[in-house]
């Protein structure tokens, strides 16, 4: 009996005390400047494998000192805040590669909360350290610096005047390029968010989220089976993206 | 799908083996008591959360009976006391209402089916009162494709029934018929008259129903071929939109009614097909399409419409044109199919009721299928709606290697493929006119459970194939 799903499993090449793993958010900036892990090694630079985190544990709190940034090697991560009448508004999603904590860089806590969707493992960075190294690395500090403006980007993308089809393509659009940059398959993936947080996070109503699926499948821009999207016409749902995406 | 059926009484009886009927896969035997209320929550949040959660069928089953018809094998309760109607449809709307507010306001109910049992053991107004409850605990679709149908004892229909039945939204019935010869009529302890089916239908047609079903079975105590013939006849000239023919399954160590059958009475083997084959023959002939396993539907029927689109599926209910939605079972006995969790009600009243009054969700049993039963299911799917298995369809679908994977049922599949009942065509394995009758037997070949039958298993689970 195969192994089902083996191919499509976002699951991270684990490194060791040499090699990277093959999601890290840094090994190409460190790589180009001559900073292999045994170099990292030797500046004390702690880099841990944390997790897993099962589904609704939470990896940090809003307030809670800050540390660590930390970079997703499996599964994916909610952030979110509550307001004063404890309603959710999600930030954002994190999938592999990805990293999650630069939005407390500026401050000393978490100015958040992460969750975790699924199973999660996590590669932790001391952030003191990461900083001293960034000084030394100047990729480093220039990648940190793209990540963070990234960070925001993805936030401010959604704040305009955009329609639900809108928001639901760029929604769409932005997940296939994420997986695509993993070297996973752009056009084939699994969501492992809720319908209740992909709403949320566009601010859109539950059934909003539904129906504007429900229009780009009937419109053949993508098909929806369970939680697995297939787009099945990029050229269309990027054009439909272009607004909110803008490139 | 080819839709030629070929007949080979040899080979038939050669193939013929118990097997399960695949309205679900695992099938029932397999479902637990580990599984439990917090299970069947759990799978019902998530399917809510899908990115577009699936419409919703409602199942009903209303367990009474006027009497016992001897060949039944259904959870069922006979009793002539009409009283007992009520403080049941009363615990169906309180099932209702606590499993209602599980799923989100915005998944329709497109397909509602009242089974039985006998449905119209309930008089029509106390029917109308539960229809009316289960529309305000759940969102009836109000398109034009939505199947609200009821399964109807011809000989408890009164004048008027059928026009309410009408009035309260349903647009399919099923007649159970059997057989009209007046000899097994009496075998079976089911008199039912050709005038009182026939003005059944009749009214069906005039008040706007979609579509009537008529149930047949062969195999049942002292049934000839020029009785079931003279049945098909009539049944043919009424002109039902379906006709299902079933196999009688005798196991009277399994269902005490059928313990009153005389098995001396039994057609052997070779008779049970030639009656399965003159109701193939007589059906065709007519112009029926064979839709798949027992079921038989005129060309302009749903049902040979989604089978000629490849859009067919299949759940308890058999088959249905409704794309997979979830299945809510309300009732003793009933299952519910949510998201890839199977789980079935206390069969018995008496542990419903108590469930049900104490407020608890009156779940017996059920199962969460894994990835290969989530595989195999499919599968099986395939071939019961489409004849066929499509490997590259399954192939990209679940990243898998469909040879390396069901290697082990391919190699089962060999002995049926030299017998001619599949084929293997590219990426295709597809039942031929000679296995059409026979895609349970084909099927079993996909069933991980069968491969491993447990040890205390001391008579068959299943019914012969046919």
């Amino acid at each position: 009996m195969g192994s089902p799903r083996a191919g499509s499993s976002p699951i991270a090449d684990d490194g060791d005390a040499f090699r990277f793993c093959s999601t890290c958010a840094f090994s190409a900036s460190c790589l180009a400047h001559g900073f292999d892990k045994t170099k990292l090694e030797e500046l004390h630079l702690l880099v841990a494998h944390v997790g897993p985190y099962e589904e609704g544990d939470h990896i940090f709190r809003e307030g809670d000192p800050f540390e660590a940034i930390a970079a997703v090697r499996t599964g994916t991560v909610k952030t979110y805040v509550t307001d004063s009448e404890g309603r959710e508004q999600v930030l954002g999603f994190f999938l592999p590669g990805e990293v999650i904590g630069l939005n407390a860089i500026s401050q000393a806590r978490y100015p958040c909360n992460a969750v975790a969707l699924d199973s999660v493992m996590l590669c932790r960075f001391s952030f003191p350290n990461i900083a001293a190294l960034a000084t030394r690395v100047p990729g480093l500090q220039q990648h940190l610096f793209r990540l963070l403006s990234e960070d925001i980007g993805k936030a401010a993308l959604l704040a305009g005047n955009f329609t639900a089809d809108e928001r639901m393509a760029a929604f769409v659009v932005s997940m296939s390029r994420r997986h695509a940059a993993r070297g996973f398959s752009a056009t084939r993936f699994r969501l492992s968010m809720t319908r209740t947080d992909i709403a949320n996070y566009l601010r859109l109503a539950s059934e909003s989220v539904s129906r504007g699926f429900s229009r780009l499948q009937d419109s053949g821009l993508l098909h929806v089976d369970r939680r697995e999207i297939e787009i099945t016409d990029p050229v269309k749902l990027e054009a439909l993206a272009r607004n909110i995406l803008r490139e | 799908m080819n839709n030629r059926l070929e007949f080979d009484l040899d080979l038939l009886r050669r193939c013929d083996r118990p097997g399960p009927r695949y309205t679900s896969y695992p099938s029932a035997p397999q479902f637990s008591t580990r599984f439990t209320d917090a299970d069947f929550r759990r799978q019902v949040a998530r399917s809510n959360q899908e990115p577009i959660p699936r419409d919703l069928s409602l199942y009903v089953h209303v367990p009474f009976c006027f009497s016992p018809c001897f060949y039944c094998g259904c959870n069922r309760i006979i009793t002539r006391d009409v009283s007992r109607g009520a403080p049941y449809a009363e615990r169906l709307v309180r099932e209702a209402e606590m499993v209602a507010p599980l799923f989100d306001r915005d998944r329709d109910v497109v397909q509602l089916h009242f089974g039985g049992g006998t449905p119209n053991f309930l008089n029509a107004p106390a029917l109308a009162d539960l229809v009316d409850s289960l529309g305000r605990f759940f969102h009836f679709s109000n398109a034009r494709t939505r199947d609200f149908s009821i399964e109807l004892d011809p000989r408890s229909v009164r004048d008027g029934d059928i026009a309410a039945y009408a009035a309260m939204g349903f647009n399919r019935a099923s007649f159970g018929v059997q057989d009209f010869d007046r000899a097994v009529q009496l075998a079976i302890n089911r008199e039912q008259s050709i005038e009182e089916t026939l003005s059944a239908i009749d009214a069906c047609r005039t008040s706007g129903f979609r579509s009537v079903n008529v149930d047949l079975i062969y195999g049942l105590p002292r049934q000839t071929l020029a009785g079931f013939l003279h049945t098909l006849n009539t049944i043919v000239l009424a002109r039902p939109d379906r006709v299902a023919v079933y196999g009688y399954a005798h196991m009277p160590q399994k269902f005490k009614a059928q313990r009153q059958i005389d098995d001396r009475e039994l057609p052997d083997a070779a008779e049970r097909l030639g009656l399965l084959q003159v109701a193939i023959e007589r059906l065709t002939a007519a112009g029926y399409c064979y839709i798949g396993l027992d079921h038989f539907a005129l060309p302009g029927d749903d049902l040979s419409v989604a089978l000629a689109a490849g859009s067919l599926q299949r759940n308890f209910m058999g088959y249905t044109t409704h794309a997979e939605s979830d299945l809510i079972g309300l009732g003793a006995s009933s299952i519910s199919h949510i998201g890839d969790s199977y789980s079935q009600n206390f069969r018995d009243l008496p542990p419903w009721e108590s469930a049900v009054d104490q407020g608890r969700l009156p779940i017996a049993r059920g199962l969460l299928l894994d990835e290969d039963d989530v595989i195999r299911a499919q599968v099986i799917q395939q071939l019961m709606c489409r004849g066929l298995i499509d490997r590259a369809q399954i192939e990209t679908r679940f990243t898998i290697d469909f040879d390396l994977y069901f290697a082990e049922s391919l190699a089962r599949l060999l002995p049926l493929a030299a017998e001619g009942l599949v084929t293997f065509d590219g990426s295709r394995i597809i039942a031929t006119s000679r296995g059409r009758l026979m895609l349970r037997i084909i099927a079993m070949c996909f069933d991980r459970y069968l491969a491993t039958p447990s040890v205390s298993e001391t008579q068959p689970r299943h019914s012969r194939a046919l």
